[in-house]
């Protein structure tokens, strides 16, 4: 028995361990866009991580001090490009209160509708490419199944699929025919069914859980500090959201709830935006239900606005959460200042301090949850 | 909680808070009178439910934009008339107060009481400079390195005031109305 | 291979048939490559999203023999989906010259062929030819997938008129990239 050889223990000094600079982009296909991350770790361990942004920093808010208001409609269609509905409808909310122009009850429900849609199509787009990012290739081709139909109906009401410019001052571009609301309808009748099946292929998927559930957890107090907004912040239990807080297009006529996680993981942030597609769905049925006639284009509406000098600031709840903005006229024919309040910008900042301490195959599950758009952090 | 008791309850803490005289439409707006007085008023509103820092940012005064500032005639557009420029020419208006000053913003939210307040200051625009709120408030980080970049507005304690949006290679700061775009190497 | 391939003129010349061995081998060799062109997975903006769209379930690229590769060393053509912004010039630069030769260059969208709505933007390079030879341009802001599509069939009819006897190096290199750090 004396021939089993005794265990050896190599002296500490022999096991170097060095440290590993990791560089995540700005070409990576999980980072959604051109977004480069420079991570140190420390084995699996990540001690520190440096977001760079700025690569599709286009300087939207220099050129719109050059474009009259309705030039500006078109470069907003181009921040958030995912879900180009709320930022025409902001833009359009903040130059019609400078203006004074009160918009029509048949626009206003369109603009719901639309912006509704937009949700879904852009909540479909992060089911999607959530799942590949976790290693799950399925939900991409279902998702995508959904939304081109989502982007037909786009189509036949304005003509594009992405960039839509749909939503002008005082209204929208042009009326939706009877067959469109019929085929929305449709469309209702046939998503409804498919949300359970997404349940059922990822939301509950066991592999799915275990990558996501109790990784990069926010409290709600660190939400707050971050001043994070939509699906992000509910994500953590904290029970905010424009619609509700300060109603614009009439959103205080409709019923709908607003989903909230417990726990503020991954799969908390993630299941807000599955059930937010419900409530999406609600409120399109009953905008759809009691549409009113009437005309969809305000009157008093110049072809080059010259609004009095003055200050506003409206927000809508957008795709990816409060987006806002902040517009100062000095009566000339274009904004003096345009500043956007960016929910991508200010929610990819936690990145910084959360992914510290993650381990290395936790960076795309935290990053895909927070669910950013390039254009809208980099404008 | 409306404007008016948020209003009454800052200006009983802080009484040379006043209202500003151009209001942000539907929201209460207040200008502080010295850069001094912002910690003790972030502080404040940190303290008494105003948790939440959403935007900091500022417009410079100084006149209507530099032209020179755009890349001009890139795009030769054949379907314009003769003369005819496919840009909007930036011209003064008559009765506005441009000024050689820039007007800082800051927005607080209380997401328990859904109140907004817009907080102003306005500082002259040479060797500018603000308190940074970061030991307050987190989402103040970024959003001061984005107006350290565009603006040029300095922030007294920051961390990390770099460049966040611009490459390295552009100078100055874009967002100010007297920058003027000097051709780089991808500008011919 | 692109070694072998390059000598092969000179060592067919001497050859009685030897230029149609020539002639049969472009055939075959343009074949394989055009009825594999693999992008590389790099979405810059808007366009980019239709690109996903294009490889989605409607209208399915991977039946054009267009299969996404994320790394640059296995990619055949890269599709610049997006507006090119002076600060992602260099990354694009360092990716084109990654990928082996021979490589093709889509330029998708108005941001991509010329700056766009963007044209008279600080921070937009006016156009990603600019920097790399483009092969194809498609209009649009952004274009429809078919569009894409419709561009790779049109790269595909580029490179069946590819021959070894010109040279490995199609149109695009006798173009040449300009050199912008003159």
């Amino acid at each position: 028995m004396n021939n089993v050889p005794e265990p050896r223990t190599p002296p500490q000094a022999a096991l170097k361990s060095d440290r590993l600079f990791i560089n995540l982009g700005p070409q990576h296909p999980s980072t959604h866009g051109v977004l480069r991350i420079g991570l140190t770790i420390d084995g699996e361990v990540i001690v520190k991580a440096v977001p760079d942004i700025g690569y599709l920093h286009r300087g939207t808010e220099k050129l719109a001090e050059v474009r009259n208001y309705h030039h500006c409609v078109v470069l907003t269609d181009r921040w958030d490009y995912v879900a180009a509905m709320p930022n025409n409808l902001v833009f359009c909310l903040a130059a019609e209160k400078l203006m004074g122009v009160k918009t029509t009850p048949r626009a206003d429900a369109l603009r719901v509708i639309m912006c509704e849609m937009n949700r879904i199509a852009s909540h479909l787009l992060f089911f999607g490419t959530y799942g590949i990012d976790l290693g799950a290739l399925t939900p991409f081709l279902y998702a995508f199944r959904e939304r081109e139909m989502i982007l037909d109906l786009f189509e036949m009401s304005c003509g594009a699929r992405l960039t839509y410019n749909y939503i002008r001052l005082g209204g929208v571009m042009t009326d939706v025919s009877p067959e469109w609301l019929k085929r929305t309808t449709e469309f209702v009748e046939y998503f409804k069914p498919r949300l359970d099946e997404y349940d059922t292929l990822l939301t509950y998927n066991p592999i799915f859980m275990n990558r996501t559930q109790g990784v990069g957890i926010v409290s709600p107090q660190e939400a707050v500090s971050w001043a994070l907004s939509g699906p992000n912040l509910r994500g953590s239990g904290v029970n905010h959201d424009v619609r509700k807080s300060d109603p614009y297009s009439g959103y205080e006529n409709y019923d709908f709830d607003v989903p909230l996680g417990k726990t503020g993981s991954c799969w908390d942030r993630y299941f807000c935006r599955v059930q937010e597609m419900r409530q999406s769905v609600r409120i399109i049925e009953q905008a759809i239900a009691k549409l009113p006639d009437g005309p969809f284009m305000a009157s008093g509406v110049a072809k080059i606005p010259k609004p009095a000098p003055g200050e506003a600031y409206a927000h809508v709840e957008g795709a990816r959460g409060d987006l806002g903005i902040y517009l100062a006229s000095d009566g000339g024919i274009s904004p003096f200042r345009l500043h956007v309040h960016a929910p991508s910008f200010i929610n990819l900042a936690m990145l910084q301090e959360k992914l510290v301490g993650m381990k290395v195959s936790d960076v795309i599950a935290l990053l895909g949850s927070i669910d950013i758009v390039l254009g809208e952090v980099d404008r | 909680m409306t404007n008016d008791e948020v209003f009454a309850k800052i200006s009983a803490k802080f009484p040379m808070v006043e209202k500003a005289a151009v209001q942000v439409k539907d929201y209460l707006t207040v200008r502080l009178s010295s850069k001094d007085d912002l910690l003790p008023f972030a502080q404040w509103a940190k303290d008494s439910s105003f948790d939440m820092l959403e935007t900091v940012t500022a417009t410079d005064l100084l006149g209507p934009v530099d032209m020179k500032g755009y890349i001009r005639q890139q795009n030769f557009n054949p379907f314009l008339p003769d003369g005819a420029t496919p840009q909007i020419e930036s011209a003064p208006t008559t009765g506005y107060p441009y000024r050689p000053a820039m007007d800082l913003l800051w927005v607080f939210f209380s997401v328990a009481e859904k109140a907004r307040v817009f907080v102003r200051l306005e500082l002259p625009r040479e060797g500018i400079s603000a308190p940074s709120l970061v030991p307050l408030f987190k989402s103040a980080d970024w959003q001061e390195r984005e107006a350290f970049d565009l603006l040029g507005i300095g922030f007294e304690g920051h961390p990390n005031l770099t460049k966040i949006l611009t490459p390295d290679f552009t100078q100055g700061h874009p967002l100010r109305k007297d920058y003027v775009h000097i051709k780089d190497r991808f500008d011919e | 291979m692109a070694m072998i391939l390059e000598k092969l003129p000179g060592l067919t010349k001497g050859l009685p048939g030897g230029e149609l061995f020539l002639t049969t081998s472009d055939y075959i060799i343009d074949l394989g490559r055009r009825q594999s062109m693999w992008p590389m997975t790099f979405g810059l903006a808007c366009c980019a999203i239709e690109m996903m769209a294009s490889y989605a379930s409607r209208l399915d690229f991977d039946r054009m023999g267009v299969i996404p590769r994320a790394s640059p060393r296995q990619a055949d053509v890269m599709i610049v989906a997006g507006t090119v912004c002076k600060k992602m010039a260099e990354p694009i630069l360092e990716i084109y010259h990654q990928m082996p030769e021979p490589r093709f260059v889509i330029s998708m969208g108005s941001c991509a062929n010329c700056g766009g709505p963007y044209y008279d933007s600080y921070s937009v390079l006016k156009g990603v030819d600019r920097i790399v030879p483009v092969d194809v341009y498609i209009a649009g802001c952004p274009p429809r997938p078919e569009a894409l599509q419709y561009a790779v069939v049109k790269l595909q009819e580029k490179i069946s008129k590819m021959s070894l006897k010109k040279g490995l190096a199609t149109v695009q290199q006798e173009k040449g990239s300009r050199d912008i750090n003159a």
